[in-house]
């Protein structure tokens, strides 16, 4: 009788730590259930709090927007992994709590210093697999907080507006989902080949790097 | 006429029917030896189609982004991983294969390399002299040459720096680019076309010459009557998404193999296990695994500018390794940033005065295997970082250490588990040559892989012949670098192009 009163506690206890309390999102998206968007939210402001050497954070740079669609491009089973990583890390807090009170609250419901706690964590673990999470995990994070172009721009990292010559390839090339009939060049639209001239560094960036790009 | 009609290259929006082709030869795979095989044999007069799963990218459909990047061009999202020693691989999944997203580096394989391997595996024509009017034909045609001078930046010169102080050989890295602009964007595409990717260079030869090249289409399964092949079945597949579409069969007198080290083996044995008379498809899977470390300077260094890999050093290949220049995209290189929170906000604001370089390994006792998983054709890699082969990457990483310094560097990040983060003088450095590392304690990478189909002068004992014929079928081969006996201890990609042109001259005559 008590088995099953415990058994019962504990799915009940189980299905609303993983399902209830999450906040709306305040936008749609296409790949990230809402308590992975809290998660990624939290996390990404532990690995990238506000000021320092890089004033942007991690917050700053919404990296569930980048995660979101780093996983609508990724391929299924990779998707699937991102997925359990998230979860794993979220919910683990039962395993491996965070110093201070309440440390087994899930991680997207720790206070910052608890958060970044438990990050050091798992990147310090003498475990190799506990170590291999946290490098996947915060390579998706860094990999978010270097596509928001004011980091790029701090650190002159953005890239450079760059002309891109038209070759024989460009004449019936189309974009990618585009038909072969939608392709307009003709040999007059060819242009010379690169002379091989340097760029130069103060070379004006890319347009989606410029300032107030986003 | 439009210059689009000259050609006859298919996208997949244009495909509205099933596909029936027939030719004198079927090339799968449009990467670096597909692409040279579908030309060579074309300009010889045979009637060619080049199958190809990716899709063509112009420079409109570039991701400047590393990581959106690689989840566009490469299987599996760009995060393809071993099983054993967990390393990521990569492999390309666009028309070009990976010569649009790769550095354009060429050597030719050293000579005790080329030496061992026909000692080893019973070759009698695979020797340096026998290959290199093979490397002359390719250079010449995509004007492989050393990187100039005005194009390496701070980031390849400080690396020759090092080098020199230390009296280590290092020279420019031959390319095949004409007119680069030091950009360093090769891994995401070369936006100045300088480049010469195979989507630019032999292909539209290959079309001019009357080749006919079907991009996003996946083959499946080769099709054999008696003991010889005599085509390719698949499908037409979305980029992508690789959502299944109309069905696709080519007949041809000839099948060449060339979709790359971890997928040819993976086609065979989706074929019905197919010229495994040996028990060798899939089997002896090797890589270069690399390591980098990341050297910070007292001065900026400006590393987006220059050549993405622009110097190398050969000096210790009979030791093991090879040492390079790196650059990739920002976001690519900060994953390998250790630390978090401020700690690493500190180091990421640093990158603009660091310089990455990094080392292959030969490591010939590491071995693994390609499996075809039950569903799709994505494969299973599996592969194990020998003990005895972790010493090769603990050297490299001290060497690697002792030129950052000698070039001037305050501190390194030698990205080794175990060891201190950073490491602030070639003293500290010490740790790296003296402590007996794990193979789970190094960050490594994999980009070359080889073996899954290798070559060997006994039927019994390789899956091919030296020049590429499979010993247990007629009229099938393969092109790629699965074919290498043992890893060639430099990048393979020309090497790989010279044995595909070696085999579609057999081929042309005959053969």
């Amino acid at each position: 009788m008590w088995f099953w009163l415990l058994g019962a506690f504990a799915l009940g206890y189980a299905i609303a730590r993983v399902t209830f309390g999450y906040p709306r999102p305040a936008r749609r998206f296409d790949s990230l259930l809402r308590s992975e968007v809290a998660f990624l939210a939290g996390a990404g402001e532990a690995t990238f709090p506000a000021g320092g050497d890089i004033p942007a954070s991690g917050l700053d740079a919404d990296l569930p927007a980048y995660t979101d669609r780093l996983l609508t491009a990724a391929h299924p089973r990779m998707r699937l992994l991102m997925h359990l990583l998230f979860f794993l890390v979220e919910h683990a807090t039962i395993v491996f709590p965070a110093p201070g009170r309440r440390g087994w609250r899930r991680f997207s419901a720790l206070d910052a210093e608890q958060r970044a706690a438990v990050l050091e964590g798992w990147r310090t673990s003498r475990l190799f697999p506990r170590r291999l999470v946290f490098a996947s995990l915060r390579a998706i994070l860094t990999m978010g907080y270097f596509a928001f172009p004011p980091v790029l721009r701090q650190l002159g990292l953005a890239p450079y507006e760059i002309p891109t010559p038209v070759c024989e390839a460009d004449l019936w090339t189309p974009r990618i989902g585009a038909s072969r009939s939608s392709v307009r060049r003709s040999r007059a639209d060819l242009t010379p080949p690169s002379d091989g001239t340097p760029i130069p560094l103060e070379a004006p960036l890319h347009p989606a790097y410029r300032k107030g790009a986003r | 006429m439009s210059a689009a009609a000259d050609v006859d290259l298919r996208v997949f929006a244009d495909y509205d029917r099933d596909v029936r082709e027939e030719a004198d030869v079927v090339v799968v795979g449009s990467g670096p030896c597909g692409a040279v095989v579908a030309k060579e044999l074309t300009d010889a007069g045979l009637r060619v189609l080049l199958l190809e799963e990716g899709p063509p990218f112009t420079p409109a459909d570039f991701e400047l982004d590393g990581p959106l990047s690689m989840a566009r061009t490469l299987r599996e999202g760009g995060l393809r991983t071993t099983l054993g020693t967990v390393m990521p691989t990569m492999q390309a999944i666009c028309l070009g294969g990976g010569s649009l997203v790769n550095s354009a580096i060429c050597v030719r394989a050293p000579e005790f390399v080329l030496d061992r391997w026909c000692a080893d595996f019973d070759l009698a024509q695979t020797r340096r002299a026998d290959l290199d009017p093979h490397y002359d034909a390719v250079g010449e045609f995509l004007g492989i040459s050393p990187t100039p001078e005005n194009v390496l930046g701070p980031r390849n010169l400080l690396f020759k720096k090092g080098c020199d102080a230390l009296g280590i050989s290092s020279e420019p890295i031959s390319r095949n680019v004409r007119g680069c602009r030091g950009s360093g964007e090769c891994f995401t595409g070369c936006r100045s076309r300088a480049k010469q990717s195979m989507d630019i260079s032999y292909l539209p030869a290959a079309l001019h010459g009357g080749a006919k090249v079907l991009s996003s289409v996946r083959v499946e399964e080769v099709l054999v009557e008696g003991r010889r092949a005599v085509g390719v079945v698949g499908r037409v597949v979305a980029p992508f998404t690789g959502r299944p579409g109309f069905a696709v069969q080519v007949r041809a007198r000839r099948v060449v193999l060339a979709a790359g080290c971890m997928a040819t083996p993976v086609l065979l044995q989706k074929s019905g296990d197919l010229a495994n008379g040996s028990g060798q498809v899939g089997a002896n899977l090797q890589f270069h695994p690399g390591v980098a470390m990341l050297g910070v300077f007292p001065d900026p260094v400006h590393p987006q500018f220059g050549a993405t890999q622009g110097y190398q050093s050969l000096h210790y290949l009979r030791e093991g390794f090879k040492l390079e220049t790196l650059w990739a995209p920002p976001a690519v290189l900060a994953v390998r940033m250790p630390g978090s929170g401020f700690a690493l906000k500190q180091r990421l604001a640093r990158v603009p005065r660091s310089a990455v370089w990094d080392a292959i390994a030969s490591c010939n006792r590491s071995l693994g295997s390609v499996r075809a998983r039950s569903r799709g054709l994505d494969p299973k890699l599996t592969w194990s970082l020998h003990e005895d082969d972790v010493p090769i990457l603990a050297k490299a990483l001290h060497t690697l250490a002792r030129i950052f310094f000698a070039a001037g560097a305050q501190t390194v990040l030698p990205g080794v588990h175990g060891i201190p983060e950073e490491l602030c003088s070639l003293a500290e450095a010490e740790v790296l040559r003296t402590r007996k590392f794990r193979a789970s304690e190094f960050l490594t990478g994999g980009n070359h892989a080889f073996c899954s189909t290798r070559m060997h002068g006994d039927a019994s004992r390789g899956v091919v012949d030296e020049f590429g014929r499979c010993h247990d079928l007629e009229g099938l081969y393969i092109a790629d670098t699965g074919i290498f006996p043992q890893c060639p201890s430099v990048n393979p990609m020309w090497t790989g192009m010279a044995l595909a042109h070696r085999l579609a001259g057999r081929i042309a005559a005959g053969g």
